[in-house]
């Protein structure tokens, strides 16, 4: 199955062309630019867009505009190609990319996403539950690096690739390619305005 | 046919209009009922929403036009200016659809889009004319010579018209949007009651913030009895000011420039007493006045098409 892969949950949009396994190349730059990451791949590649099988789209958690470029990306590729769409969490990827650590995605606001019992979550870096011998990757291991030091975890160099959610691993964990509007992003924060109107 | 796709705020807009202009579908979802316990648009409620509407208005738009995306040349696209994070949705959609089908993307900029609601169907307008552009974001008035370009002659120092009408709307205890609530209640008000200001500036800009503060006094100083009872003359009285100080300058800017037509668009162009105010004066279709993306993919028939690949990278403007 020949699949395209993309996240821009992160500062990082990542992008891949995976066919059975086999990652056919790969690429980072901004969400704005996915696309011409995309084109690249393919040209490559030597693939046209009509041989795409599924498109496996990041659905965050992460930057709210970045994840939404990525999703409205992926639900119109789908609707042009006729191709279908399977979501993967950003969190699931950056996992996959390093298996035994906890996944930490920057959420702004001295919070941060990541997996609790395998669901995703928001909340301080200070809480979440490290033990000595903890790995901690993601932007938001290397922003709250300090932090998660201290609760005994380690986080490895900046530079790592273990800090991006590269879209290999979103094609290699895609299931259930379906219809591209049931794939929904992950917010998990309710818009300001609403909290203010709860309060 | 030229496929065009609007988010810049709160329609989520998709539309199918021929190369010589004759709408073919014009397709708007609105979000003003999302936004009226907000009392104004959210910016990250409507770029949610617009993420889940803007491929079914796009297949919606085909279904109506009978057309397949096969039958599209051109996808046109609002580039700016509008909520930046709104903008963002539309752009990657379209790009990703003229991505697809390897055509030309034709960003336009919504001000331009605004303009060109008066060059579709059969009587399209023909420059040289004066427009003024009212609507919630933008108070302008144009120096239109030619298809595809245009000057600005004035432009508001604060509030846009619009947002004077919906801020006017809230003091009044008044729904969103505001305009069409006020519209509605000075039909039976009295539009000489209350003598609110106009601002009085030197050449051809606009200020609506000192209505609004008279407003505001106004209403502060009646009690709740005689503000109940005055509600309408408020309203007609406030939508007077504001009508009067557009159809003012609209004036002296057709007389600026000799021009011997003026235009209305936007938003604020469907309110009743402006459309009465200007006699003579080309209004663009009441279905054409806020935002739609019919409007977009007229103003890209006089916009420079951007080929494949160059528009890949492409990103919005606020
Ligand atoms: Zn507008």
């Amino acid at each position: 199955m020949l699949i395209l892969a993309f996240d821009t949950a992160t500062d990082v949009a990542t992008s891949a062309l995976v066919w059975d396994g086999e990652v056919l190349g790969e690429l980072r730059s901004r969400a704005v630019t996915l696309l011409e990451d995309v084109d690249a791949l393919l040209r490559r590649g030597g693939l046209r867009d009509s041989q795409l099988e599924g498109i496996a789209v990041g659905t965050g958690p992460g930057s709210f505009t970045g994840l939404r470029i990525g999703l409205a990306t992926a639900r119109a590729l789908s609707f042009a190609l006729d191709a279908p769409v399977a979501g993967v969490s950003t969190l699931d990827a950056l996992a996959a990319g390093a298996p035994g650590a906890t996944p930490v995605i920057d959420a702004r606001r001295r919070e941060v996403f990541t997996l609790v019992d395998g669901d995703p979550r928001v909340l301080p870096p200070a809480e979440l539950d490290l033990v000595a011998g903890s790995v901690c990757v993601g932007d938001g291991a290397v922003r709250y690096r300090d932090v998660l030091s201290a609760a005994g975890a380690s986080v490895p160099p900046d530079e790592s690739d273990a800090h991006v959610p590269l879209a290999r691993f979103h094609a290699l964990l895609a299931r259930d390619f379906g219809p591209a509007e049931q794939v929904e992003p992950v917010y998990l924060r309710v818009p300001d305005a609403d909290r203010t109107l709860e309060a | 046919m030229i496929l065009a796709l609007e988010t810049s705020c709160d329609e989520t807009a998709a539309a199918l209009v021929t190369d010589d202009g004759a709408v073919r579908a014009n397709v708007v979802s609105s979000q003003a009922d999302l936004h009226a316990r907000y009392g104004g648009v959210v910016p990250e409620v409507a770029s949610r929403r617009h993420l889940e509407l803007v491929v079914p208005v796009v297949r919606e738009a085909l279904r109506e036009a009978n057309a397949e995306l096969g039958d599209v040349s051109r996808v046109a696209v609002t580039r700016g200016p509008g909520l930046i994070g709104a903008l963002l949705i539309g752009l990657a959609a379209a790009k990703a659809v003229a991505w697809a089908r390897r055509v030309p993307l034709v960003p336009v900029d919504h001000l331009q889009g605004h303009v060109a609601s008066l060059y579709l169907g059969e009587d399209a307008l023909e420059p040289p004319f004066v427009c003024l552009l009212a609507s919630g974001g933008h108070t302008l008035l144009l120096d239109v010579r030619e298809r595809g370009a245009a000057t600005v002659l004035g432009t508001t120092l604060d509030d846009a018209a619009g947002e004077a009408f919906d801020k006017g709307a809230r003091l009044l205890g008044l729904g969103y949007p505001g305009g069409a609530a006020i519209d509605a209640l000075a039909r039976s008000g009295d539009p000489d009651a209350f003598a609110f200001p106009v601002a009085r500036l030197p050449g051809l800009d606009f200020s609506f913030s000192g209505l609004k503060t008279a407003l505001l006094y106004t209403v502060r100083a009646l009690p709740q009895e005689e503000l109940e009872r005055r509600r309408a003359d408020l309203a007609a009285s406030y939508q007077r000011a504001i009508v009067r100080a557009l159809v003012e300058r609209a004036r002296a800017a057709a007389e600026r420039t000799r021009a011997d037509t003026v235009a209305v668009v936007g938003g604020v162009a469907a309110n009743s007493e402006l459309r009465g105010a200007l006699p003579g004066a080309v209004l663009a279709p009441l279905d054409l006045c806020t935002d739609n993306a019919a409007m977009i993919a007229s103003a890209a028939r006089y916009a420079e098409p951007v080929p494949y690949p160059d528009y890949l990278g492409l990103d919005a403007y606020a």
